[in-house]
């Protein structure tokens, strides 16, 4: 039998402990970091990563020296909104800008109150252990942010929170999201950082986000996955729906030689709903990852989720897409669709919908397709006069660009759009 | 304008059009009727340049050039337009972008200044009202959730647009209510010029009334049989396609 592969030094040796840190979650992060020693690199034999498991070689480029240096600043793409910058990791109150009108709160985890610390080491995360990279977030993560959108208030702009990494080395932002009852509000997380190519990966950010959404409350989610190729990049959403509370995500994915995005949502009691979209290219020798989780464990619960990706070049695309329908989750109703382009011979797709039903009172569909560019939607540009490598062009981005113009933020859909152009610009098509 | 000499043609070497020979001057409209499966909505493929099809004999001449040796952009910026029976539905490409595009790439093939967005928006407003479709589809993807008679007359919009000089329409007038198919004879007669000409592909005789042809063509088993004047739509309505030695699965 072949040992087990373990995760590059790099990512194992830990900084001493936060002791602001409230008692519990340094008790959970010892925990986790008792386990680094057994916590083995996924392989392809494990189902989650199959298709990834290669990709994580990039990993052994990375270096320990992170030094945290360098000062951080709002990026400038146009996404307006109130906003948290994040640098490897860490909280940069200078810069940035949040609301001054009490809406919101943004907490540093050292200075959690005894409930508000309660439920953020009460979490489910803490119980898993088939996310490996999660773990090593518990394990090294110094801070974490407690982000509070009151009881019943809406939040007037975006906050857009924005995690940079310029640096060298591993960083683990954690955020906690508790929207309270009746509260609304918009999130844009925004990857940015270390932009142009280079032929190795030298940053990671693995982040962790938990989103907790008490009873009516709404909440939309933005991912934008936008940093350079060097930075690899691995990241959780774990979303809890308390009755009646509606979650929105629209992530945009833009390749790198390691992404992966793991996007649960627990529909905990009836009446929740979740809408999850999803965009995702890549080209060159790119690499994307969206593995998807819904879990309907309360009855009249609703989700609805829809992903497409382009992959072109020989780059290659994973969409795992989990709906798990528990016993008691009667009259549930779940829709999931992908539909995937690809863009020439060498690029790859690997799409799995995963249903698993132990309730007899639901509806529950999927759709899934792989295709490329519709000769006859091509042929009927070009009876128009319209050049070839335009008309591909405008048929690519179409692909995606309804999924775009659901992103109920202007700004973010201009940026996306602007990115795709110069993604399908970018690529062969 | 148009010099057909001998065309064959097939699909997955069946062959389809077995020795096309027509000929169409500047200012006249032809139009090529038939019975099912006699070869009308390949010829008109062939014509825009269709690769699912196959050329395997005869020559096709646009004015002065071969239009067999160009790819299908190119003779659209010579000026061939093609109607489709069944227009495609883009989502996700607007007709806005799509019509700007197109028109774009015609002009500055023929050496023209590209439009600017207000001038385009004019062009594009005033030709829209023409085929009584309302503005707000200019912002939706192409023939998204159009309805079969809202494609077709957006199929002559694009018409409208273009200003092809030989315009092809393959059956535009199937599936269409008598005000539809007003909508669409007003098209392409507000197009009618010396220098224009247009090869309707139809199955009845219905659209003639609306569009009066110069010459009439009976299409068969790959071939046209008979040629005459306008007349000679009249009497295939009257008769049908047997007394020409053909059966029309349709009529039947």
């Amino acid at each position: 039998m072949n040992a087990v592969k373990k995760f590059p030094e790099a990512l194992l040796c830990t900084a001493p402990q936060n002791s602001r840190l409230c008692e519990a979650l340094q008790k959970l992060q010892q925990n986790a970091r008792a386990q680094l020693d057994t916590l083995a690199l996924p392989t392809r034999k494990n189902e989650d990563w199959r298709y990834s498991a290669a990709a994580l070689s990039h990993l052994d480029t990375l270096s320990n020296n992170s030094t945290g240096q360098g000062a951080a600043e709002a990026a400038s793409d146009g996404v307006s909104g109130y906003r948290l910058v994040l640098r490897n990791g860490l909280w940069q109150k200078d810069a940035g800008e949040l609301p001054e009108n009490h809406l919101v709160e943004v907490i540093s985890f050292e200075q959690l109150n005894e409930s508000d610390a309660a439920l953020v080491s009460q979490s489910t995360l803490y119980q898993r252990s088939d996310l490996p990279f999660a773990q090593l977030n518990t394990a090294h993560f110094s801070e974490g942010l407690f982000i509070r959108i009151k009881k019943n208030q809406r939040l007037d702009q975006p906050l857009v929170i924005q995690y940079d990494s310029e640096d060298q080395g591993a960083s683990y932002p954690k955020l906690f999201v508790l929207a309270e009852s009746g509260a609304q509000a918009t999130l844009i997380e925004e990857f940015t950082g270390a932009s142009g190519e280079t032929p190795a990966c030298t940053v990671l950010t693995n982040s962790v986000t938990e989103l907790r959404l008490q009873p009516q409350s709404q909440l939309t989610l933005i991912r934008l996955d936008l940093a350079g190729e060097s930075v690899a990049h691995t990241g959780l959403t774990l979303a809890q729906l308390q009755r009646d509370s509606r979650l929105e995500t629209h992530c945009a994915g833009f390749g790198g030689k390691l992404r992966r995005h793991d996007l649960k949502v627990a529909l905990a009691e009836p009446g929740a709903e979740c809408k999850l979209n999803g965009v995702c290219v890549t080209l060159g020798q790119q690499h994307y990852d969206n593995h998807t989780e819904i879990e309907h464990i309360a009855s009249h619960c609703n989700s609805e989720e829809n992903y497409r990706c382009i992959a072109a070049d020989s780059s290659r695309i994973v969409f795992n897409g989990r709906i798990h329908i528990h016993r008691d989750a009667q009259k549930s109703n779940g829709a999931m669709n992908n539909r995937n382009l690809l863009l020439s011979n060498d690029a790859e797709i690997d799409t799995k919908p995963e249903l698993e039903i132990y309730a007899d009172d639901v509806k529950c569909a999927h759709g899934t397709t792989i295709g490329q560019l519709n000769e006859e939607e091509l042929f009927y540009l070009l009876t128009r006069g319209i050049p070839k490598d335009q008309a591909a062009t405008m048929l690519t981005l179409g692909f995606v660009v309804e999924l775009v113009y659901q992103i109920p933020d202007e700004n973010v859909r201009t940026l996306v759009e602007q990115k795709l152009e110069a993604f399908i610009h970018a690529a062969h098509v | 304008m148009l010099k057909i000499r001998n065309l064959h043609a097939a699909i997955d070497g069946t062959p389809i059009l077995k020795g096309i020979d027509l000929e169409v001057k500047p200012g006249e409209v032809h139009a090529i009727m038939g019975p099912n499966g006699s070869g009308k909505s390949t010829l008109s493929q062939v014509l825009a340049g269709n690769e699912d099809y196959e050329i395997t004999d005869g020559e096709i001449i646009l004015g002065d050039k071969n239009l067999l040796e160009m790819p299908t952009e190119q003779r659209a910026r010579e000026g061939v337009f093609l109607a489709f029976q069944y227009p495609v539905e883009i989502p996700g490409v607007s007709n806005l972008q799509f019509l700007k595009t197109a028109l774009n790439s015609i002009r500055s093939y023929h050496g023209q200044e590209e439009l600017d967005a207000a001038t385009f928006m004019r062009l594009a407003k005033e030709k829209i009202k023409q085929v009584n479709l309302d503005p707000a589809f200019l912002k939706r993807g192409v023939n998204e959730g159009f309805s079969g008679g809202e494609k077709k007359r957006n199929e002559i919009m694009q018409m409208l647009m273009l200003e092809p000089r030989l315009a092809i329409l393959d059956e535009t007038d199937s599936g269409l209510d008598i005000d539809a198919l007003k909508v669409v004879a007003d098209g392409v007669n507000a197009l009618r010029h010396p220098e224009r000409s247009v090869i309707m592909v139809t199955h009845y005789q219905r659209l003639l009334d609306y569009i009066v042809p110069d010459y009439v063509h009976v299409l068969a088993k790959g071939k046209i049989i008979k040629s005459g004047g306008k007349e000679l739509a009249l009497e295939l309505e009257e008769k049908g396609y047997g007394w020409l030695g053909i059966e029309d699965s349709a009529n039947a």
